[in-house]
């Protein structure tokens, strides 16, 4: 019989036995690292954004491959039920799927054997108003997964719209416990996948467009208990900056700029939330993520660097403190909000020494290479050739050199900026193929005009200040509003794109990249597609019902190799045609920019899921069949 | 080849600064990379104030608003203390903190 867990349903009896376990020891000597590190190494499983602690959404899978990706057809799929963008992808964890939803972020437990049986969902009851304080759709870009320690059963971490970190029993999906982490009274939201590192839940918020000062902050999974919160702006022991803060590269600026960098109190509704992705080294004990814009977008309103939005950080994953920071983006211009994938390789430098890294393709259209360990900056690279807003990034003082004719500034209307607000990359979940040295990355080419207006800050309410026009990069079809996008395969180290290719609409949600050859992603109009990793060639594509925002994963269930994509258009490209919008400058821009999705697909949530010839757990025609008893 | 749409002309930021009160001198262009210290490179844009309270670029916050996000997430705070507490105590975790005993 299905469990269907609402939010009122709080606590069993079961739970009992677990305080008891509890006051006897909540401190248990064993992390869930090891344990979620060797379920990531299985081909079965998909434990995390990213798919593991590299954070490379790479398998080593080669059962599909370039030789019969052409056999690869539809196996099954399953409808969330939700209207809303899906982003992120779903979580495989001992032959069961974990799937989220957009609002009202539902969660779903389907068994692999019979993915037609929903084992359990979570259907919390959310305050509505918590829709009116998201910036961009309804979006939420996944789960985390805990895998217990043999006293507290395995755990799904989840975040809600409207501010809550809930932690399921990933058997039931009862909740286990809930916390606040955001009030969308002060425009606070939680959109981002959670983080489990060790015993630890880390999250972010959304709201920086609604002024939201951005914290980062970790829970003890086990009790529920906050261990650390960590500011991106204000004064240095709420930022987590001590005395080795920046130590090996102190250019990037060291004590103090968290409010030295800001006028007067600005720093408190300064932006820098955090929404993306993180990844994590256990050897070094840092977790990484990326602050976002500061607020408002009306760069006049808040004089100088704006530190420390808009940054790279390496914190330890156990007291929060800064072991580096690296600001893409002093005093953002243009809303290129910090917070993209962070993707950890080992490779040899130029110079032919092995380094521990981690690439960073940002929105401000420069994908950055930093040495891991200790924040120095390897390589800065365009995205594309077309942007236009920086000349450079300086390798030796880590500053971008800008085009001052591409900056913007009250009382003037900059056009022709490139990229747009929306970055030549945003949100997608990125690739990288070790044996290839290649990273595969899902590029907006969009370009805009920004006019910038004053306004007041008023808690819980839009902090903007600036309107936007969006359009289709140099490369792209102006007259017709159509290729928006591309797809490329990148050297961080020689710096070159060994191959790239337009697309018509964004390549919004990211890449899987498989040592069968390939990498998979999908499209803004609805398709799934594989391209040779080493060539770019298109070997293969899959309609679906809607939209991707999200990024394909892979699993195999019972020797069978899965591909599998949430469908669902909407997220910040979608937003006009979800809440079907006209205005070209509504939707921060967007709707202008993506005015002829709606002529390409509609909305509509589901997984769908691919295997060789569509191989399925239905294939036993008596498989989901009704037996009585 | 574009234009540049900015006052480049020393002249006319002098005029502009005139007009707009006190102004700070201005970068013939801000291209981020004049520091004054490590990590603290910005520059008023030509015509603009170094700092804009009393300018007409004042957004003159509320120091109430401002104070709203640290008020709201310090109650958070304590609530999941409560709640955290009372969890280890007793393994039953109860959102209403006000049926916490």
């Amino acid at each position: 019989m299905k469990k269907v867990v609402g939010t009122s349903m709080l606590m069993s009896a079961s739970c009992m036995a677990i305080a008891v376990a509890l006051q006897l020891g909540v401190a248990s000597s064993a992390h869930a690292n090891d344990k979620l590190i060797e379920l990531s190494k299985s081909k079965d499983n998909w434990v995390m954004p990213g798919r593991n602690y590299d954070s490379n959404n790479y398998s080593e899978d080669t059962q599909i491959n370039t030789d019969n990706v052409k056999q690869l057809k539809h196996a099954w799929s399953f409808s969330t039920g939700q209207l809303h963008g899906h982003e992120g992808a779903p979580l495989v964890v001992d032959g069961i799927m974990y799937v989220h939803t957009s609002f009202p972020n539902k969660t779903f437990a389907l068994d692999l054997n019979d993915p037609g049986h929903i084992l359990w969902q979570h259907s919390p009851k959310q305050d509505p108003a918590a829709r009116s304080v998201a910036c961009c759709d309804l979006v939420n870009r996944g789960l985390a997964y805990w895998p217990g320690d043999g006293k507290i059963p395995a755990l799904i971490i989840k975040t809600q719209l409207d501010g809550h970190l809930v932690a399921l029993n990933a058997k039931t999906g009862e909740e286990y416990w809930k916390v606040e982490n955001a009030d969308i009274k002060v425009g606070q939201t939680e959109t981002q996948a959670p983080y489990v590192v060790k015993d630890i839940a880390i999250v972010g918020s959304s709201g920086a467009e609604l002024g939201v000062r951005g914290y980062t902050t970790a829970y003890n999974i086990k009790t529920g208990e906050m261990l650390w919160r960590k500011y991106a702006t204000g004064p240095d022991n709420e930022v987590g900056i001590g005395d080795d803060f920046n130590s090996a590269n102190p250019h990037y600026g060291q004590k103090g700029l968290g409010t030295a960098t800001w006028e007067g109190d600005a720093w408190k509704i300064g932006g820098g939330t955090n929404w993306g992705w993180y990844a994590y080294d256990p050897a070094v004990n840092l977790i990484y993520y990326g602050s976002g814009n500061p607020a408002p977008w009306n760069e006049t309103m808040r004089p100088g660097d704006n530190k420390w939005t808009m940054t790279i950080m390496a914190r330890d994953a156990d007291t929060g403190q800064l072991k580096f920071g690296y600001q893409k983006t002093p005093h953002d211009e243009w809303d290129f909000a910090g917070v993209n994938v962070m993707m950890l390789s080992e490779q040899k430098d130029k110079d032919g020494k092995a380094r521990k890294l981690l690439t960073h393709p940002d929105r401000n259209g420069i994908v950055y290479t930093l040495d891991r360990e200790n924040g120095d900056l390897i390589s800065a690279n365009k995205l594309d050739d077309t942007v236009n807003v920086f000349k450079t990034v300086d390798l030796k003082t880590g500053l971008p050199v800008r085009d001052p004719e591409y900056g913007t500034r009250m009382d003037h209307k900059a056009t022709e900026v490139c990229p747009s607000a929306m970055g030549y990359h945003n949100q997608g979940h990125d690739s990288y193929d070790p044996t290839k040295q290649l990273f595969f990355m899902g590029i907006n080419h969009i370009c805009m005009d920004w006019e910038p207006f004053m306004l007041p800050y008023r808690a819980g309410q839009f902090f903007v200040g600036a309107t936007l026009w969006m359009y289709p990069g140099p490369k792209g079809d102006r007259q017709n509003y159509l290729g928006l996008g591309q797809i490329k395969a990148y050297n961080a180290i020689t710096g070159e794109y060994k191959w790239q290719h337009m697309e018509r609409f964004s390549v919004w949600g990211g890449t899987l990249a498989t040592a069968g050859n390939l990498v998979f992603y999908g499209t803004l109009d609805g398709f799934i597609k594989a391209r040779n990793s080493d060539t770019g060639e298109l070997l293969w594509k899959h309609k679906l019902p809607s939209g991707v925002i999200g990024y394909p994963m892979t699993y195999e269930h019972n020797g069978v190799q899965y591909i599998a994509i949430m469908s669902g258009v909407g997220g910040w490209p979608g937003v006009g045609l979800v809440f079907d919008l006209q205005d070209p400058t509504a939707g921060l821009g967007a709707v202008g920019a993506f005015k002829n999705l709606q002529n390409y697909t509609q909305m509509g949530g589901s997984v769908e899921v691919f295997s060789l010839d569509g191989k399925n757990p239905y294939d036993d025609v008596n498989v989901g069949e009704y037996s009585k008893g | 080849m574009k234009t540049i749409a900015l006052p480049l002309v020393a002249g006319t930021v002098l005029a502009f600064a005139g007009l707009a009160g006190a102004m700070a001198p201005a970068a013939l262009a801000y291209d981020g990379t004049h520091c004054k210290a490590s990590g603290n490179c910005w520059e008023p844009k030509p015509g603009f104030p170094e700092k804009i309270a009393g300018s007409k670029y004042d957004p003159k916050h509320d120091p109430k608003e401002l104070a709203k996000q640290g008020t709201s997430m310090k109650a958070a705070e304590e609530r999941n203390k409560l709640r955290a507490d009372n969890f280890k105590k007793t393994g039953k975790w109860v959102y209403d903190v006000s049926k916490i005993q």
